[in-house]
């Protein structure tokens, strides 16, 4: 995935080269036990692209709104209060849309072709 | 299920690599340990993968006593480091040697040993056996249509053949017995290792918390492999020819290994075919329920698909806290630690199916 066009050159433009300048020009010419590894760089430089493009803290609190007032909570704190039984189906009847929903977003970031294959289709990820 | 893993340390103790001369004080040795005049080891090879432990392929010579002639056996090491769940090397060769005893196709065990002395780690040999273990290989097979059910079910019978082994007196005593439901069992200890873990997962509580509410009466304990699935079998001309990797076997509920071999995430991409991405449910289950004294219903897995599900996110996210908390730089690990919301979403799918047909919570 190269996005091309840059407005300065920060993270996610040097990501985008090195990421084209390794799998067009490197990994094509690694001996075959070096191509899992190879691989490997590729999809970890994707997820770091992608992740730049999101707003971690965003995320989280959109799934943490519903339960917490005015921000306080954090996501140990929903773990916690899950299984602790305070935040439940009961509680909160939309709980498990909300995890999923959650899910997608972090999905979005670490593997979008694992969605695609599920048929959920890609959240547009927030930019900065 | 054993317990889930907790980052293991790095081995505080470099181990020289091994090269093809290190097997030399294995002659005098092996000699004694197989009843033999001499043994003498004509050739040492690295085999190709294993990146966590090494298998090397030794080629020996047995002179005299009851296996005299010409042998090509496989040298497994244990791995510098690994879960804490996993079995060491010496007590996995004592389950293939149960899982032999009662029949079930693994390759030979030959002899083991846990003394650092001989190659400086502890180390199982077990006969050669032909075949291809590679995941993604067996399921990619342009002749997949034409064996798959026949191979689902011959590995539903060799599941059952596991299972036929039960605690008791003198058999594997190093194994705990599960003193109460194993499932129930397997999400407190889930839920132990996601308390050090380093990151928190909110939709990994909610799955251990449904888990714990809708677990299923257990089936008599039986011996449990404990990660039975495509990869850890060998398959050569469309025939199972070895299970392999022992390292998690435990005594559980048998309908775990069932759970795992069906997971979503063991599929390799052929999602639509259940079994292990090489067939329908229903092939294994009939090789399954031809041989088992525990029948099992596809309808009562849905709960050990969760569960398997589960444990394996609990184990990418600890395996992520070795390159985060223990210092192993390994992208693999890495990587590895970024897969929880994967079968989290799946584990929710599920649960999410079997609450629209009001079975469960």
């Amino acid at each position: 995935m190269t996005t091309g066009n840059h407005r300065r050159l920060g993270a996610e433009a040097l990501l985008d080269l090195v990421h084209e300048a390794f799998r067009t020009e490197v990994a094509a010419a690694l001996p075959p036990e070096k191509r899992y590894l190879a691989a490997m760089m590729t999809n970890a430089i994707d997820i770091a692209r992608r992740e730049l493009a999101v707003e971690d803290e965003a995320l989280a609190f959109e799934l943490l709104d519903p339960f917490y007032d005015d921000g306080d909570g954090t996501l140990t704190q929903l773990a916690r209060d899950i299984r602790s039984g305070e935040v439940s189906d009961k509680t909160h009847p939309d709980l498990r849309a909300r995890l999923k929903a959650h899910l997608a977003n972090e999905l979005a970031v670490r593997n979008p072709g694992f969605l695609a294959a599920r048929g959920h289709e890609r959240r547009a990820v927030k930019r900065r | 299920m054993p317990s889930p893993p907790t980052p293991a340390a790095p081995d505080p103790v470099a181990r020289p690599p091994l090269e093809p001369a290190s097997f030399a004080p294995l002659e005098p040795w092996l000699a004694r340990e197989l009843a033999a005049d001499a043994v003498r080891i004509a050739s040492a090879s690295l085999l190709a993968g294993g990146a966590v432990q090494q298998n090397w392929r030794l080629d020996a010579e047995v002179t005299g006593g009851p296996r005299a002639g010409t042998h090509a056996w496989v040298l497994r090491t244990d791995a510098a480091a690994s879960l804490s769940m996993s079995l060491d090397r010496l007590s996995e060769f004592r389950c293939i040697e149960a899982a032999h005893r009662a029949g079930v196709r693994v390759a030979e065990p030959i002899v083991a040993s846990d003394d650092v002395a001989l190659i400086g780690r502890a180390f199982a040999i077990q006969a050669l056996v032909a075949g291809n273990a590679q995941g993604r290989r067996i399921v990619r097979d342009p002749a997949l249509a034409e064996f798959g059910d026949a191979l689902a079910a011959e590995i539903g019978r060799e599941l059952a053949c596991i299972h036929s082994v039960k605690p008791a007196a003198g058999t594997l005593p190093f194994l705990p017995v599960p003193l109460h439901n194993p499932s129930r069992m397997a999400v407190a200890e889930m839920r132990k290792s996601l308390d050090g873990a380093s990151e928190p997962r909110p939709a990994l509580e909610y799955i251990l918390s449904w888990l714990d509410a809708n677990a299923p009466e257990p089936k008599a304990i039986t011996l449990v492999h404990g990660d039975f699935r495509t990869g850890n079998y060998m398959v050569d001309a469309g025939h199972l020819t070895a299970i392999l990797d022992w390292e998690f076997c435990h005594w559980g509920d048998p309908r775990e290994d069932i759970g795992w071999f069906i997971a979503r995430c063991w599929r390799f991409g052929n999602d639509d075919k259940v079994a292990g991405g090489i067939s329908r449910l229903a092939s294994l289950l009939d090789g399954y329920n031809a041989v088992a004294d525990a029948k099992v219903g596809a309808a009562e897995l849905a709960y050990f698909e969760v569960l398997a599900a589960a444990r394996w996110a609990t184990i990418a996210l600890l395996q992520g806290d070795r390159f985060i908390k223990s210092g192993e730089r390994s992208l693999e690990l890495a990587l590895t630690g970024l897969m929880p919301p994967e079968m989290e979403w799946d584990a929710l799918d599920i649960i999410e199916r079997l609450a629209g047909r009001g079975r469960v919570t």
